[in-house]
């Protein structure tokens, strides 16, 4: 037996004397909050597995640090004035064109395809591939990269929007009736009937569950590894197309016409969040990728930022915006008309200020705007057709081929396929605070306790009273085992009194409720028609 | 000399000794004595040696009241050097009196002879003694001398008085005798002051050798203190003596144990064991194994002469040529080989064709011969072979002891036991036929074997049924026959069931209700009509197998027969189903599929032109079907709006749509009714289709045609639709108070505001001072705390301060199981144990690195490896090993201050432990 000697310990040390002092701060980036008081633990053996583990944590996060360098070893670049008259929003793309090498170039394109206009885009999470969908039946994947359609579908039929899964092997396509689930050559492989006419789509992809919500204002979670539906709320808030993922936690938002953005998991069928965020009706809706930070777009010409701990307002932002995307590096984009504006915080203190600007053709109408994962470039899908544009310092400049790898090869992506399918996580799993998962149970103030524990509560006091009982020897018959035993069957309704008319009094209440609930559910117009209450 | 060290009192002994001898005299009591000196240990010595013994371990005893004795007893004790006994020669233990019994050699004296010359004597050998030391102790001698004096006179006192001699010894003084000592100090030669003092040997004097060594003052003082206290105590009863050796046991083995505390400690507190890890467990390849390998058994050792036969090795280990040699085979030899085989082979051979010709066959009734034929020898042999017989008996009772042994089909089995649980009455159909098998070949399996025949009489007649059933079915020359009987049968029984159902109605209970009644009859209607298809088809059928004509005749024949049915909806989605099929799994190439194509294409090319017809609107009608669907989805989701909430805007939106739509409908459905429509049609269909489609989507689309959509080519501004108009119009109205309200609800939902109090009327209100005085205080109390409680649950809610948002307080039961109901054990804390899960300890969020260590179990030890008891080592206490105690603390203290430095100097030690790690 034989407990490890640290020799090379010594001699790390003198090595480490020199640490730069920029890694103290990416080390406590990885530290992720850094250890708690062990000052009040009284338990020493508890307070030694501790520091120990505190030990092996901070080695980890210093190791991490220090192979940032090479992990991550560039930096995102991004355009910079030249001078206080300079502005980065008069650099046209032209601009950047000649600056730019020939591959990044070949970002900046239009495909003019009015015939099936307008267009709505999504990418894979790599970037590599793009799926387009015209709103009059067009459906096409291409590989953006090498700039080669890969697939080209006609449905015939209206296609409102459309969604890649896992990765490029699958797509949703939001048609009119229906949802269909095309395959890599655009064979149709799923109709999804049950989720009805569907306006928008959205894929959780660490969940496996593709979020849509339809005409009717129904969100549905379908599971797309089984086919199973894992939640079907109705949102009671009517119709609506401005549904975003939040991809930190995979809450649904949705914005409504009532300038509400509701925040929605699988499991519950109200709402997590609810804020009102507009007067107007909500018209876009996006989330920074660290989801901390919400933009919405309101009709009445406001753009909002949203710090999603505190619900509270960053910033107001004036104009309208008819769609809404940030980049994986944070830049804002809102797209309206035929314009496109780019919003950028380099600072770092969530101050979003104008950082690039693009106008189309005058006409062409911006439907939909979607920065390109792993590149600079920001997808534009319009009326008449799509274009890229090059926005630098938009994209992430290092990938984590365990999360996205943009240069992806066919057997990468079969693996990959395995271990997404491996680690999916359960529906459940969907919170406002991930972080909570594996925690202590608040306790929850009781109001009510079950029926159960009631009882067992009325027997516990019975029993108490029971054994408590002990009868005055009296003379004159009263000590008769027949008054005796009256006398403590007595006694014992008494204790059993209190709890039997709490039972009594929360069987009222429900009843109660109900029939509240029940007047409430007429519908206004018919509320009027409804016999009035006699006044009490 | 050793005679120096003599004193002169020991001499009166001696002589006294001689005297004795020489006189002889001897009471009874002196015999005793003699005995016992005779019984004495040690090895028998001449004489004149133990005279010397017994001058140089004189006697420490000065007790000379009965000189003799004393003499006597002094050898004794002084005797005590020998360790091993001598036995007595046996003259002198007289045993079995084999020598003369001489009582006495000797001459005895008389009785009353007294012997009072005894000082001369003395003085004289003392005199000779002294002659023979020299002259130099003369004065020595004197005062022995002197001191013999005193002895005399003690014995005088003591014969007067009576009492022992030591009482009068007090007064007598120390001789001051010095004598050059030849030998050092030894416990045979003590020092004279030990045979001075009463010839005790004193603390003192032991203590006097020690002098020199360490240690001596300690023992001194305790001496002196030992001294003090001169009184010396019991001793302690057993019990508490023995508890206290215990104790002290105790205290010394502690000390002993406590040596190992560091070293346990140290284990204890190490994240990690290691258990022997530099053991080499050897090899483990089959080669290495092999190689071990070492003959047993007989055959194992043939084995081993013949391969490591000295020939065959020398052959290996040179070119091949000599194992050639020794592989020589006669010709003859092979050439028998060579015939047996191909002989074996063509035999095989055959044997494989006619087993493959066999297989081929298929031939039911062939194969049932054979059965039949197989059976059939296997009783032949029984009733024949009684050998077989008595096989198959065995085997029957076999079958059945271990039936009975294990009762395995008498519902013992988990779900048997369960079903039965439940109750039979309960289960299905199914279940129960499965529960009766079982049981019956229980019964089957269990049943007593009176004799062979009973039991294979039993299973042929069950053969014999199944045998029926097979010529039933296989009988092909029948085959029409039998299909037509089947047609009969199976109209038969649909008539029947037609006829039953007429039979049954309810007429109390919930099927009398009104709309139960309703829904029974339109499911019967549906049954009834089904059963009428069923059995319109069967006719059909009927007819065709009467009347022998061609495939694609009846086929036409099929097509048409089905138009005598004529219910076009029936038909339409039928075939729609047909072509959706095919269009489905128009890649998938099974016959079905196909089957189902070419029906399609014979009834267009057979058919006549109104059938053609009927195909073409049915393919158009899929569109229309599902669109009915929606609508009526719609409308549904319209009559019960959204829970509690009403939203006008929406629903005035949608009511707007369906509106709509509903017209669109219309049109579509009175269009839709005439069936037999010109293909035109289709395209009339599509149009409104397309309306829908626009109104829905609130957007132009292009003219489709045959799904192929027409494109004007111009962009055009156009105003938006009537719908998002209307939606736009109504959205921003007063949503902020729309959204208090909201709010409002669902805090009253989640805490529901306490009811007013309220009196019944009439009650408490029989005077106008009651009425003046209100509700009773005790009422108003409650609702005022009803009132505070809500309104500090309100306080609670995260959304408390946020006017603008509701976070819902609601448990998500499902989510619940993801966190931990209790603290798990050696936590306390809550926030320490959260604080303890925040890091991800997978390879994915940390480097390589890092992962082993984070990871590493509690116990390292190799598959194999004997863990060895602990052994003792050397650790130093001390130490503080780990280099990071309560770092982490101490680390966030320091952050705090934006130090920096000792941070730093952490790192480097786990940096460190990292590298050690891997």
């Amino acid at each position: 037996m034989s407990v490890k000697a640290t020799k090379e310990e010594k001699e790390k040390e003198t090595e480490e004397e020199k640490l730069p002092e920029d890694l103290d701060l990416k080390v406590k980036k990885y530290l992720r909050g850094g250890a708690a008081n062990f000052d009040d633990l009284k338990d020493k053996k508890l307070k030694g597995q501790l520091s120990h583990r505190e030990f092996l944590y901070g080695a980890s996060a210093k190791a991490a640090a220090k192979y940032e360098k090479w992990l991550m070893p560039s930096e995102g670049g991004y355009l910079e004035a030249d001078g206080p008259v300079e502005k980065t929003w008069r650099i046209k793309q032209e601009d950047i064109r000649r600056e730019v090498d020939i591959s990044s170039s070949r970002n900046q394109h239009d495909v003019i395809l009015p015939e099936f206009s307008p267009y709505t885009l999504d990418f894979t999470s790599n970037g590599q591939y793009m799926a387009a969908a015209g709103r009059k039946g067009h459906l096409a994947i291409v590989d953006v990269k090498n700039m080669i359609p890969r697939r080209e579908i006609q449905v015939g039929e209206t296609v409102r929007d459309v969604v890649f899964l896992q990765d490029q092997s699958f797509f949703a396509a939001a048609q009119k009736k229906y949802t269909y689930i095309y395959g890599q050559e655009g064979i149709e492989a799923h109709c999804l009937k049950d989720q009805g006419a569907v306006l928008k789509l959205q894929f959780l992809k660490n969940h496996f569950l593709l979020a849509s919500i339809n005409k009717f204002g129904q969100l549905h979670y379908e599971d797309v590894s089984m086919g199973a539906m894992i939640g079907n709320i109705r949102t009671g808030l009517g119709r609506t197309d401005v549904m975003q993922v939040n991809p930190y936690n995979a809450v649904v938002a949705l914005g409504h016409s009532g300038g509400t953005v509701t925040m929605w998991k699988p499991t519950s069928s109200a709402p997590l969040v609810k804020m009102l965020c507009h007067h107007g009706p909500v018209s876009a809706l996006a989330f920074h990728p660290n989801g901390r930070l919400m933009a919405t777009a309101g009709k009445e010409r406001k753009i909002k930022l949203w710090d999603l701990r505190k619900f509270e307002v960053l910033q107001t932002l004036p104009g309208h915006a008819k769609t809404l995307d940030f980049s994986q590096k944070g830049l804002l984009a809102c797209g309206t008309g035929s314009f496109v504006q780019v919003l950028s915080d380099f600072s770092g203190t969530q101050n979003y200020s104008r950082y690039m600007n693009h106008s189309m053709v005058k006409g062409y109408k911006i439907s939909n705007l979607l920065f390109r994962p792993y590149e600079d470039v920001l997808g534009i899908g319009h009326s008449m057709g799509w274009s890229s544009i090059l926005i630098p310092g938009s994209g992430e400049p290092n990938f984590d081929s365990w999360v996205a790898n943009p240069f992806e090869t066919r057997k990468q992506r079969g693996e990959k396929e395995v271990h997404l399918l491996l680690d999916k996580l359960p529906p459940e799993t969907i919170m406002l605070d991930p972080t909570k998962i594996g925690t202590v149970k608040t306790a929850r103030k009781k109001e009510k306790s079950t029926k159960k524990e009631i009882e067992a509560e009325m027997e516990a006091t019975v029993e108490a009273v029971k054994e408590g009982i002990n009868m005055k020897k009296k003379t004159k018959g009263r000590s008769k085992p027949s008054k005796k035993l009256k006398k403590r069957q007595e006694i014992i309704a008494k204790a059993k009194r209190p709890f039997l008319e709490q039972q009594m009094h929360d069987g009222q209440l429900t009843i109660k409720k109900q029939k509240i609930s029940e007047e409430v559910a007429l519908p206004k117009s018919l509320q009027r028609f409804a016999r009035k209450k006699a006044a009490t | 000399m050793v005679e120096t060290k003599r004193k002169g009192r020991d001499e009166p002994k001696h002589n006294k000794m001689k005297k004795q001898k020489s006189s002889g005299s001897k009471t009874l009591s002196t015999k005793k004595k003699s005995k016992r000196n005779d019984a004495r240990k040690g090895p028998r010595l001449p004489n004149s040696l133990r005279k010397e013994v017994e001058r140089l371990n004189p006697s420490t005893q000065l007790n000379s009241e009965d000189e003799d004795i004393n003499s006597d007893e002094g050898e004794f004790l002084t005797d005590d050097i020998y360790e091993y006994e001598e036995k007595i020669p046996q003259e002198e233990s007289r045993k079995n009196r084999r020598f003369d019994p001489v009582e006495n050699f000797e001459y005895e004296l008389p009785e009353d002879f007294e012997d009072e010359n005894v000082p001369s004597d003395d003085d004289e050998d003392e005199d000779d003694d002294l002659m023979d030391n020299g002259g130099n102790k003369l004065e020595d001698s004197h005062d022995e001398i002197e001191e013999d004096d005193d002895g005399r006179h003690v014995r005088m006192l003591e014969g007067i008085t009576g009492m022992p001699s030591e009482a009068f010894e007090g007064n007598k003084k120390k001789n001051n005798v010095v004598i050059s000592e030849a030998y050092p100090e030894s416990e045979y030669n003590p020092t004279r002051d030990v045979l001075d003092g009463g010839g005790r040997i004193s603390m003192e004097d032991l203590l006097g050798t020690l002098q020199k060594k360490p240690g001596f003052g300690k023992l001194r003082k305790i001496m002196d203190q030992m001294k003090k206290s001169e009184a010396i105590e019991a001793p302690l009863p057993t019990v508490i003596r023995e508890k206290m050796e215990r104790q002290a046991a105790y205290k010394i083995s502690k000390k002993d144990m406590a040596k190992w505390e560091p070293l346990v400690k140290r284990n204890r507190e190490a994240p990690t064991i290691y258990f022997d890890e530099d053991t080499d467990l050897g090899f483990s390849t089959v080669g290495a194994i092999a190689s071990e390998f070492e003959p047993r058994t007989e055959f194992e050792k043939k084995m081993a002469s013949l391969v490591y036969d000295d020939d065959v090795m020398e052959a290996h280990k040179k070119d091949g040529s000599r194992l050639l040699e020794l592989n020589q085979v006669s010709m003859e030899d092979e050439k028998e080989r060579h015939n047996r085989i191909a002989k074996m082979r063509s035999l095989l051979f055959r044997h494989e064709m006619k087993a493959k010709h066999i297989k081929k066959i298929k031939s039911k009734t062939y194969h049932r011969l054979l059965k039949k034929d197989r059976l059939k020898t296997a009783a032949a042999l029984t009733e024949m072979d009684p050998e077989a017989a008595k096989e198959q008996a065995m085997k029957q009772e076999f079958k059945r002891a271990e039936e009975r042994m294990t009762l395995k089909h008498k519902n013992t089995s988990k779900w048997a036991t369960r079903i039965l649980q439940r109750g039979l009455q309960v289960q299905d159909e199914g279940t129960r036929a499965a529960i009766t098998e079982q049981l019956q070949q229980h019964a089957l399996l269990t049943r007593k074997m009176n004799s062979m025949k009973d039991g294979s009489s039993s299973s042929s007649s069950s053969d014999d049924t199944s045998d029926e059933d097979d010529v039933d079915e296989d009988s092909s020359v029948l085959k029409e026959g039998r299909a037509s009987k089947l047609l009969g049968k199976a109209t038969e029984k649909t008539l029947k069931i037609l006829e039953e159902e007429e039979d049954e109605v309810p007429d109390s209970g919930i099927f009398s209700l009104p709309f139960m009644e309703r829904g029974l009859k339109k499911r019967k209607e549906a049954a009834e009509d089904e059963a009428k298809l069923a059995l319109q088809e069967y006719e059909v059928s009927m007819k065709q197998l009467d009347d022998p004509s061609g495939a694609e005749n009846s086929k036409i024949k099929a097509s048409s027969g089905r138009r005598v049915f004529g219910a076009a909806n029936i038909r339409a989605p039928e075939s729609r189903d047909v072509i959706k099929t095919d269009n489905f799994y128009a890649n998938s190439d099974s016959d079905d599929d196909l089957e189902a194509k070419e029906n399609i294409f014979d009834m267009g090319k057979d058919g006549s032109c109104d059938m053609q017809k009927d195909v073409h609107v049915d393919s158009v009608l899929p569109h229309e079907f599902p669109q009915d669907s929606v609508f009526k989805s719609f409308d549904d989701i319209v009559r019960d709006p959204g829970p509690k909430t009403t939203y006008d805007v929406a629903i005035f939106a949608s009511d707007k749509w369906r509106k709509m739509e509903s017209r669109n409908k219309v049109d579509a459905n009175s269009k839709k009714s005439p069936v037999a429509v010109e293909p035109e049609y289709n395209q009339d269909l599509q149009e409104p289709v397309k309306e829908v489609g626009e109104n829905s989507d609130t957007e132009s689309e292009g003219q489709m045609v045959d799904g192929i959509i027409s494109l004007d080519p111009k962009p055009t501004y156009e105003l938006p639709s009537q719908t998002e108009l209307i939606r736009q119009a109504f959205a921003g109205d007063d949503v902020e108070e729309d959204f208090e309200n909201d709010k409002q609800e669902i805090l009253n939902e989640e805490n529901p505001e306490p009811e007013k109090p309220v009196l019944l009327p009439g009650w408490g209100q029989w005077t106008r001072v009651q009425k003046k005085k209100g509700l009773p205080s005790w009422m108003l109390k409650e609702h005022e705390n009803a009132k505070r409680k809500r309104e500090e649950a309100l306080k609670k809610r995260k959304d408390a301060h946020l006017k603008h948002v509701i976070i819902s307080e609601k448990l998500d039961k499902k989510a619940e199981k993801l966190l931990t109901k209790t603290l798990p054990y050696p936590f306390t804390s809550k926030e320490v144990f959260e604080q303890s899960i925040r890091m991800p300890i997978g390879p994915e969020f940390n480097p390589a690195t890092a992962v082993g260590a984070l990871n590493r179990p509690a116990v390292v030890k190799k598959p194999g490896v004997i863990i060895k008891p602990i052994e003792f080592k050397e650790v130093n206490p001390h130490e503080n090993k780990e280099g990071h105690k309560w770092s982490g603390q101490k680390q966030k203290t320091k952050k705090s201050k934006s130090d920096g430095s000792m941070p730093r100097k952490k790192m480097k030690k786990a940096e460190g432990k990292t590298k050690k790690v891997n």
